[in-house]
């Protein structure tokens, strides 16, 4: 089987539309997410390759544009097109349905890539531009990276651990790993580009979208926003309630009673299977308000449950019990799960320059209909220079 | 509006679900609520409560699922308003009766695309299969959104945010070196789930008008998160150096690329802070200047990012002696000015009352319904040129009361008249 080949996949959602990618590590979730729908996506990259590709970690730890697993963990199912100057990404444009850039507004007519220039050439270009603020305001101009939009957007301030007991914060506020503001505004654009094309399946018309990583960044905190509005208060950093497990691991365990009071039955029987049930056997502890009033006696139950048992096991039996529990996993930790493997979630692709092959996280959803496209391996730089360009002079 | 003259047939409940929903609304899809008089979506009678006028509501710490009996009304639960946007309609069926099943199926046919987020199996039990959809419509596309999916070993798992943040790693990516993970303290995969969800919708949308056929769409809360982890999964898988390990997760440190000063410093007042980013060698010569070149700066140890991030406690702790005394926002507007990426932890009150750049934009819309003042709400964080999204979807209305589009629904939709309406509701079907 081919690792590398542009070719279509009939059966894809996507299959037939080509999207030019000209972006900076920031925006690259949204051009994987479009490949594995079934677009071919063409990341324009200059001669020494886009950016990622020089961030590690890299494999064997040996730099190169083509062992950046960054470059590899976002650029998968892309094809590699080098371009010498911006007359050659207009060129591709010229064939394409979609451009994903990251161009400030500023840039972007300096090079001649601006909106209106683009839309006069193919009026049917559907032109999505990733930036950290947005087209215009006041700090459209503004830098930021991840940790930045993190802290403007509003996890970071409600992520992190409590105060000591003199309640002094004695941390600071933490951001995730993963670029998660970059993340979730690469998603964005895929969605703002699946609306632009829906639309554009009946009108025949492109348009440009214009997604601030800023405001994505800061409209994912739940129910922080409503909290403030509803009683004044703000959320801040603090524990969560975890079980450390017999081998170290931590459980998540929210309180049963979260749920809903029915919740209890099922957990007491597992207890007392377990036989670490004590004072819970007490049928006062079947009254919501008593089980409320005296939480510490569930929690010392739940403590010894965690004493003999490991992290998964202790995830599972509560799992049976119907209790929300999750053991807390490392990222690559996750591949272990048993589910994930039954529903076909992770893809190994062969790397044929490398004689081995690599498992990625595969599809987010499983499509009957549509299956998810994952046949290549992250390209190569400007292995489909050539292939892109006599492909796409058809159209 | 993108999605114009398409219909969500919408049973999705909490977070996850309706966070797919709110966008597809607020792209122009109508999007009908079909909700419960019994067994309310519990985001709509949990705390925190959207006051009265004049009144301050319930604090936070209250909010459990089982404690929604104490709510006001089905229609002030605040974390609805946060999910609810884009113009919802919301209707109310019991799908127990035979009337009232045989009304959703009607639905059904007059519907492009059904949404739900019960645990799996549960409208196979009212019957209401994907099967028997697809009998009364073949090209329904139906996008279940459900913790672990409908296939698989572990389906019947019960999940909340918290809990898929923890087996997919996302939990263990917040936290300060040999410490337990300090976690998210919302449930980020609730939005980053309905954002799959809604691509799902499209997805299902656009191969459905190139090939005429619907699809069953399965989407978990697990899968949406895999890749959230950027090059961490593959460097444990193919350079064998898992996550979990001595020193690891870095906190705000991120060793690649290598950068330094990089993470959050204290500004003047009681726990603010502001982060300040240097990526390259002119953030941080554009740092220097705007500090005033202070001698400890010219340190040669300092003069190269190698040797800013060896060095980078004593550096931070430098960094933060300039910052204390200064205010985050001003700290932020130097800084920026100067060339420097740099910006002030901001919790929900900064972003509703101080972020000039969220009010610019037009971030939050002020939206109620007859129940509730309006407010500001949020929609899609995005802008579409020729076809703008709206966070009152193409009603241009607030988050809908429970069951306010019964008859506008069951009229405009279905045909019916108010007699007939009439006489369901008597009978017990519309509740």
């Amino acid at each position: 089987m081919s690792s590398s080949q542009p070719g279509s996949d009939a059966g894809a959602a996507l299959a037939g539309v080509r999207v030019v990618e000209l972006t900076d590590e920031s925006a690259e979730y949204c051009g994987r997410l479009l490949a594995g729908l079934g677009a071919v996506v063409a990341k324009a990259e200059p001669p020494e390759g886009a950016p990622s590709r020089h961030i590690g970690p890299f494999l064997g730890d040996e730099p190169g544009p083509d062992r950046s697993l960054a470059f590899w963990a976002d650029n998968v199912g892309k094809c590699s097109v080098v371009v010498h100057d911006d007359a050659e990404v207009l060129a591709l444009c010229d064939h394409a349905d979609v451009l994903v850039h990251t161009l400030r507004p500023a840039q972007a007519r300096a090079r001649g890539l601006d909106y209106a220039t683009l839309h006069a050439r193919r009026p049917s270009l559907i032109v999505c531009a990733v930036t950290p603020f947005g087209q215009d305001g006041p700090w459209a101009d503004y830098l930021a990276d991840d940790l930045v939009l993190m802290a403007l957007g509003g996890s970071m301030a409600a992520c992190g651990y409590g105060p000591g007991p003199d309640g002094v914060y004695d941390t600071p506020p933490l951001a995730s790993h993963g670029d998660q503001a970059w993340r979730t505004a690469s998603t964005y654009a895929a969605i703002a580009v699946l609306g632009a094309l829906v639309w554009r399946q009946q009108s025949g018309r492109g348009q440009l979208l214009d997604v601030s990583a800023h405001e994505c960044s800061a409209s994912m905190t739940e129910w922080h926003l409503m909290t403030y509005l509803c009683s004044g208060a703000v959320h801040r950093r603090g524990p969560h309630p975890t079980l450390t497990a017999a081998d170290g691991r931590q459980v998540a365990a929210l309180n049963p009673d979260f749920l809903g009071p029915h919740v209890f039955a099922g957990m007491l029987e597992m207890l007392e299977a377990e036989g670490v049930a004590g004072a819970l056997s007490d049928p006062a502890f079947a009254d919501p308000v008593h089980r409320a009033a005296n939480y510490r006696e569930v929690w010392r139950a739940l403590k010894r449950l965690a004493d003999k048992h490991d992290g998964e096991t202790l995830y599972q039996l509560g799992q049976r019990a119907g209790l929300p529990w999750g053991v807390i996993r490392s990222p690559d930790e996750v591949y272990g799960d048993r589910h994930l493997h039954a529903r076909g979630h992770f893809v190994e692709l062969e790397h044929p320059e490398l004689d081995r092959s690599v498992t990625y996280p595969g599809a987010p959803f499983l499509a009957k209909g549509s299956p998810w496209v994952m046949h290549r391996r992250p390209p190569l730089l400007g292995e489909h220079s050539d292939e892109i360009r006599t492909r796409w002079s058809d159209r | 509006m993108a999605l114009d003259g398409v219909r969500v047939l919408d049973f999705t409940r909490l977070g996850f679900g309706a966070q797919a929903t709110l966008i597809c609304g607020c792209l122009g899809a109508e999007v009908i609520r079909v909700e419960s008089t019994r067994f309310p979506d519990a985001i709509r009678v949990m705390p925190p409560f959207v006051p009265e006028p004049g009144e301050r509501g319930e604090a936070f710490g209250a909010a459990t699922l089982a404690n929604a009996t104490g709510a006001p009304s089905p229609n002030r639960g605040g974390i609805f308003y946060k999910y609810n946007t884009g113009g919802k309609r919301s209707i109310t069926v019991n799908a127990r009766h035979p009337k009232g099943l045989q009304l959703l199926k009607e639905l059904v046919a007059h519907s492009d695309v059904v949404t739900e987020s019960f645990a799996a199996g549960t409208l196979d039990r009212w019957g209401l299969s994907y099967e028997v959809m697809a009998e009364i419509r073949p090209d329904i596309v139906y996008v279940s959104m459900c913790g672990f999916g409908h296939e698989g070993p572990d389906t019947d798992h019960v999940t909340m945010g918290p809990t898929a943040q923890a087996l997919t790693g996302l939990t263990f990516m917040v936290g300060l070196p040999d410490r337990p993970p300090a976690g998210w303290s919302f449930s980020y995969l609730d939005h980053v789930g309905g954002y799959l969800g809604a691509i799902a919708v499209m997805t299902g949308l656009v191969h459905r008008s190139r090939t005429g056929a619907g699809q069953h769409i399965d989407v978990s809360q697990l899968e949406p998160a895999t890749a959230l982890s950027g090059a961490l999964f593959l460097d444990a898988l193919v350079n064998n150096r898992p996550s979990r390990r001595r020193g690891f997760p870095t906190g705000n440190r991120r060793a690649h690329p290598p950068a330094g000063p990089s993470g959050a410093y204290r500004a003047k007042g009681d726990d603010k802070w502001v982060v300040v980013s240097c990526r390259t060698q002119d953030h941080w010569e554009a740092l220097v200047e705007a500090m005033g070149r202070p001698q400890w700066s010219l340190d040669p140890r300092f003069a190269t990012v190698t040797g800013r991030v060896e060095h980078a406690d004593d550096l931070d702790a430098r960094v933060g002696t300039w910052t204390a005394g200064r205010d985050r926002y001003d700290i932020m507007e130097l800084l920026q000015k100067s060339g420097v990426p740099a910006g002030v932890v901001q919790d929900a009150a900064d972003r509703l009352e101080r972020d000039p750049q969220l009010a610019a934009r037009g971030h939050y819309t002020m939206l109620g319904n007859a129940e509730v003042e309006p407010l500001p709400l949020e929609g899609v964080p995005f802008r579409m040129s020729d076809t703008p999204p709206h966070t009152g979807g193409s009603l241009r209305r607030g988050p809908p009361c429970l069951g306010q589009d019964n008859e506008t629904v069951l009229s405009d939709v279905l045909g019916m008249s108010s007699e007939d309406i009439d006489a369901l509701s008597a009978e017990g079907v519309l509740s």
